[in-house]
């Protein structure tokens, strides 16, 4: 079977991009039983505030593209289904599928690439002692509260402030647990000044910062957990260990794309975003691979991701041939999308994600176009967790280099 | 009592006072309070003498201190009071299950106990899972007389109990120059024990292991491979119970009854047990099960190791394990074990293990100093690893006696007593053999009560393991789906393994429902997201499956509940 | 004066909050909402609350639900505690009642999962 696209996932990227299209026919392929990727846990509100002008949860921005995706008769779904490998040849991609009806081989020249991400698991930030239930990630136990109606904890300890741990703390708060504390590492909470405001202080649940979980005790069930204070290399200092007793260490410690059957295509990768390389169109170095949403680059907010996985189906739906890619440089960013401009396919206007690579109280961008400044933004509180979106008229010749520079810029 | 004298002077020479040495049981007992752990130790290594004493059986004490007690599960009934097997083994790990599994080709009611919620759960599943090739082992000795059979049946066993193993070979490295020069004598003692060697010089070498190493090239021990240990010991035990033995889990030998001259009970927390034959293997316990049993001559003194896993896609460096080469001393104060950077037979790397010794026996805690001494001890010969390619890390406690030998005998005090004791590296390996001979005994002592083994008619030495979608070819794959439907249904995406897989792992012969227990079947959980998007999906069907709530489903037995209980109140 | 952020949306504004001469005057919004939100939270601040409720469904244990509107603050944790005494009989779909003017706060708690799309034999 042939399609014009096969979108790999069912999450809001690979919904948002099926919904986009008019006229080719997609095959949105998603390995769970249902629609909606991670949303379908995320029972707080504030999605969809940009794309909808309203305040909605997880779930109903996720009702909302699937009751749309639902009504289209150009794209097919294909629930509970999973890829197990992609072949290349040539410009063709042939996809093997495994589900309950059995193996099955599509065949596409367009790939949208809207695998997620997952969570840094409680290992891999250097948590030790032993190996008890209880010591899991944000997304388990919220899996676990908000889809399966267990409660995963009655006292326990969450390490990071990321909007997901923020929100995890008011919500096992209010089925009746205890938080002992939200303890961050970094000297700064990473997430939202909402969610620190809205989800602990309305609680009287306290933050550390500059703390971090070093090991966790017990044999069968979490029984305790050892805080440290952390030094300027995020390394615990000696001397400064306190015991916390706890039947839950609950991590929240940063989420990493998934792009494992991306890497097999030899998609090159960047090791900022640890997603794709792109141009403007979220293709990437690999012609006829897209990617969009998170396994892209880890979003603050779910609206962009959409705008993500739109902007790929457009261009694909425009069916414009490529032409020259200019990488562009990147300077003063944690991380800068798109790292390249696909020229035959631009029309003038480029969007951009970045991450500040420190914070900062006023910074200036500038673009350079052939080593001369075209125009300059300024920021105001610019921080590495929160990601901003930029939008500018840019017109760029198919030699031309292309810069983007971003400048703390300090008191006179 | 001159060895005694020997041994209470050569303590004495090394500045350790309280010791009083005496003789006991054909061994050497120390005993008396001495001021820390290291001292126990080092005086446990000078009392080694292993041609005039059976072994040392270590009672010193550090001062003000109590050593912990063994874990014991919190069942308690009288589900087994009064039983009389024909034999009972204790200690559901790699050695009690192979014994097992060479028990029940025979017309003898066997039994195994274990005391952890699965077997395999210790250290059979906390260790490298190599098949040695035995380079390393002093000739003549236990270890390396085991090892060289087991290696030679594993090739066998793989096949009839379906679990894969892979000769990869291992790649020594000389670590210094000169070592190349004794090359001559390292050919010399593999001859000896029948081990085939193959130099390779820097550029070779360098290629074989796909990172410049130490520059010095090496050699490569063909006979060595690796296989999963944990499986091995589960598909062992699923096979002593298909041909008839039984395996009971939560239960722990708590003591062992004897009239001197024969074991008479074994108390457990599901009551008390009358075998004809018991056999001691009970790991790191197995010195307190001897002394209960009448016949002991050695004490473990636990030794853990810690180990690294990382990413599939960490696996570039070439295919074969990667070792160093290290002159050691047999029972000399620096025990340390070299450890590598070893391919698992599921793709993933191990960096590991260390050797460092503990106080407590079940400890099996990592520690951060642990991990980033093995990280960068093997980050010297394989330059290239990274810190984030790592998954997870454990580890192990290995159950060492002084003489740092296995203790593999039918008692010569207790009739119908065996001991597969101090099982530690080369274990795995040896394990099967050991079993052999283990049997051999059995029926040597059923002989003598004029009952001789007789062979099972039905034996079934074949067992089939839990079909791997992952590893099929998309016909067979195709084939299997069209069977059963539930193979076709991805669970976890990391390591491609699906609801049927799962299913199995909860319909076995041994099953333990579990979420340890599925995944050291069929690995759900074992890759690079650590069961963060399978654990919900796979308590989710352990409860159907078993027909309990979901909030009752535990990680590894016990207490150990993933979650504990509704977010609903009942009204 | 008072420093408040502002949790309308995502921006989180830093709102600093002082009354002059019985005024209300507002710095730091990027946006009105600020101002209102910064009246409200200082006189009768307000909360949405999200969560859970059982359900009768086998294989559907939980519904999502929020409140349609915010309720007063104070009320939060009394709301949370009825969710978890609410079970639903019924298929909802988004939007639907779930409880109808909440611990008498005229504002009802509504299904955020369409249930219809999963359950199909519901007797709604």
């Amino acid at each position: 079977m042939k399609y014009d696209v096969v979108i790999i996932g069912g999450g809001p990227a690979g919904l948002s991009a099926a919904c986009a299209f008019e006229r080719k026919k997609c095959l949105l392929i998603e390995r769970e039983g249902r629609l909606g990727g991670i949303l379908k846990q995320c029972v707080h509100d504030g999605f969809g505030v940009i794309r909808y002008g309203e305040k909605l949860t997880g779930p109903e921005y996720a009702e909302r593209l699937i009751d749309q995706v639902l009504t289209k008769q150009n794209v097919e779904i294909a629930l509970k289904t999973f890829v197990v490998s992609i072949e290349k040849e040539g410009d063709l991609f042939r996809l093997t599928l495994t589900s309950a009806s059995g193996m099955r081989t599509v065949e596409t020249d367009r790939l949208i690439m809207a695998n997620g991400c997952r969570e840094r698991t409680p290992r891999q930030v250097g948590i030790h002692g032993t190996r008890p239930a209880g010591l899991m990630t944000a997304g388990v136990a919220q899996n676990f509260v908000n889809l399966m109606g267990l409660l995963p904890t009655k006292r326990c300890v969450i390490l990071g402030s990321g909007d997901i741990g923020l929100i995890m703390a008011r919500r096992l708060t209010l089925e009746g647990a205890e938080v002992v504390g939200v303890y961050e590492a970094k000297q700064a909470p990473s997430g939202l000044a909402r969610n620190i405001s809205q989800c602990l202080n309305d609680f009287g649940i306290p933050l550390y910062l500059g703390k971090t979980v070093t090991r966790v005790f017990g044999d069968e069930r979490v029984t305790g957990c050892e805080i440290a204070s952390v030094d300027e290399g995020m390394q615990p200092v000696a001397g400064t260990e306190e015991r916390i007793a706890c039947d839950a260490v609950i991590v929240s410690v940063g989420l990493i794309p998934e792009n494992e059957l991306s890497e097999t295509l030899g998609v090159p990768m960047d090791g900022a975003t640890k997603g794709a390389t792109v141009d403007q169109n979220m293709q990437t170095e690999v012609k006829g691979v897209y990617s969009v949403g998170n396994c892209l680059h880890v979003h603050d907010l779910v609206d962009y991701v959409s705008e993500t996985a739109e902007t790929a189906a457009r261009a694909i739906e425009r069916e414009r041939s490529g032409g020259k890619r200019i990488a562009i440089g990147r300077k003063g960013f944690l991380y800068f999308v798109p790292q390249a401009i696909d020229t035959g396919d631009y029309d003038g206007t480029l969007t951009a994600y970045f991450r500040s690579a420190k914070e900062t109280l006023r910074a200036t961008l500038k673009v350079i176009v052939n080593g001369e400044e075209r125009m300059r933004r300024r920021y105001h509180n610019l921080k590495p967790p929160e990601a901003e979106k930029l939008t500018i008229e840019l017109s760029l010749a198919p030699d031309d280099r292309v810069e983007f520079e971003l400048e703390e810029e300090r008191d006179e | 009592m001159k060895t005694v004298e020997k041994i209470r002077k050569k303590i004495l020479k090394a500045g350790i006072d309280g010791v009083t040495v005496t003789r006991h049981n054909g061994g050497i007992c120390l005993s008396g309070e001495v001021g820390d752990y290291e001292t126990v130790l080092e005086a446990g290594r000078l009392a080694v003498d292993k041609k005039h004493s059976r072994g040392v059986i270590n009672d010193l004490r550090v001062k003000g201190e109590v050593e912990n007690g063994m874990k014991v599960p919190c069942a308690s009934d009288q589900s087994l009071d009064g039983r009389t097997p024909d034999v009972l083994v204790i200690g559901g790990g790699i050695v009690g299950c192979a014994i097992l599994r060479a028990l029940s080709r025979y017309e003898i009611e066997a039994m195994l106990i274990e005391k952890e919620y699965d077997v395999a759960v210790q250290q059979s599943s906390r260790n490298d899972g190599m098949i040695h090739a035995g380079i390393d082992l002093k000739p003549n000795s236990n270890k390396v007389k085991y090892n060289m059979r087991g290696n030679a049946m594993y090739d066998r066993l793989s096949a009839e109990l379906d679990v894969p193993i892979d000769r990869c070979g291992q790649y020594v490295l000389f670590t210094a120059g000169w070592q190349r020069l004794i090359y001559p004598l390292i050919v010399a003692r593999g001859r000896k024990n029948d081990i085939p060697l193959a130099y390779l010089g820097k550029k070779k070498m360098a290629e074989a292991i796909g990172s410049p190493g130490y520059g010095y090239g090496g050699f490569l021990c063909q006979g060595a491979g690796i296989v999963s240990p944990y499986l091995m010991t589960v598909a062992l035990a699923e096979n002593a119970v298909t041909n008839g033995c039984e395996v009971y889990l939560e239960t722990a030998a708590l003591s062992v009854e004897n009239d001197g001259k024969r074991v008479t009970a074994v108390n457990t927390n599901r009551g008390r047990i009358y075998p004809k034959i018991l056999i001691n293997a009970a790991g790191v316990w197995a010195d307190k099960i001897a002394e209960t049993a009448g016949d002991r001559h050695f004490t473990l003194h636990p030794r853990k190791g810690e180990e690294i896993v990382l990413d599939k896609k960490a696996r570039g460096f070439g295919k074969g394990v990667v070792g160093r080469f290290e002159l050691k001393g047999s029972s000399g104060k620096n025990h340390t074990k070299g450890g590598g950077v070893i391919p698992t037979i599921d793709h993933n790397v191990l960096l590991g293990p260390s050797a460092y010794e503990v106080r407590d026996r079940e400890d099996l805690s990592t520690t951060r100093a642990g991990i980033d001494a093995v990280f960068q001890k093997q980050k010297s010969s394989v330059t290239d690893l990274k810190q984030s390619d790592f998954i997870t890390y454990f580890a192990g406690i290995r159950a060492a006696t002084y003489e740092e030998e296995f203790v593999v005998e039918r008692s010569p005090v207790i009739a119908n007593l065996i001991q597969a004791a101090g099982i530690q590296s080369p274990g795995i390996t040896a394990a099967p053999a050991i079993a052999e001979d283990v049997a051999k005994w059995v029926g040597e002592i059923f002989a003598e009560q004029n009952r001789p083994l007789a062979e099972k008619q039905n034996f079934n030495p074949y067992r089939k393991g839990i079909p791997s979608v992952q590893a099929m070819s998309k016909e067979e794959r195709a084939e299997l789906i069209r069977q059963n439907p539930d193979y076709g249904e991805i669970v976890c995406r990391c390591e491609e393994i699906s609801k049927g897989e799962i299913l199995d792992a909860l319909r076995r012969p041994l099953a333990s429902p579990t979420i340890d227990g599925v995944k050291r079947r069929v690995r759900a959980g074992m890759g690079r997201c650590q069961g963060g998007f399978c654990s919900p999906v796979v308590t989710a069907l352990i409860a159907a499956e078993c027909g309990i709530a979901p909030e009752q489903v535990t990680k590894k037995g016990g207490s150990s509940r993933l979650t504990l209980g509704r977010t609903e109140e009942e009204q | 004066m008072s420093d408040l952020i502002c949790i309308v949306c995502p921006n989180g504004c830093r709102l600093r909050a002082t009354y002059e001469g019985g005024e209300l005057k507002v710095e730091g919004n990027k946006c009105p909402k600020g101002t209102e939100f910064a009246r409200k939270e200082l006189t009768a601040p307000t909360r949405s609350v999200t969560g859970t409720v059982a359900t009768v469904f086998a294989g559907y244990p939980v519904l999502t639900v929020k409140t349609k509107g915010e309720i007063p603050k104070e009320k939060v944790k009394e709301l949370a505690a009825l969710l978890k005494r609410t079970k639903v009989k019924r298929v909802m779909r988004v939007g639907e009642s779930v409880i109808e003017n909440a611990l008498g706060t005229g504002v009802d708690v509504v299904a955020t999962t369409d249930m219809s799309k999963l359950i199909s034999d519901g007797k709604g």
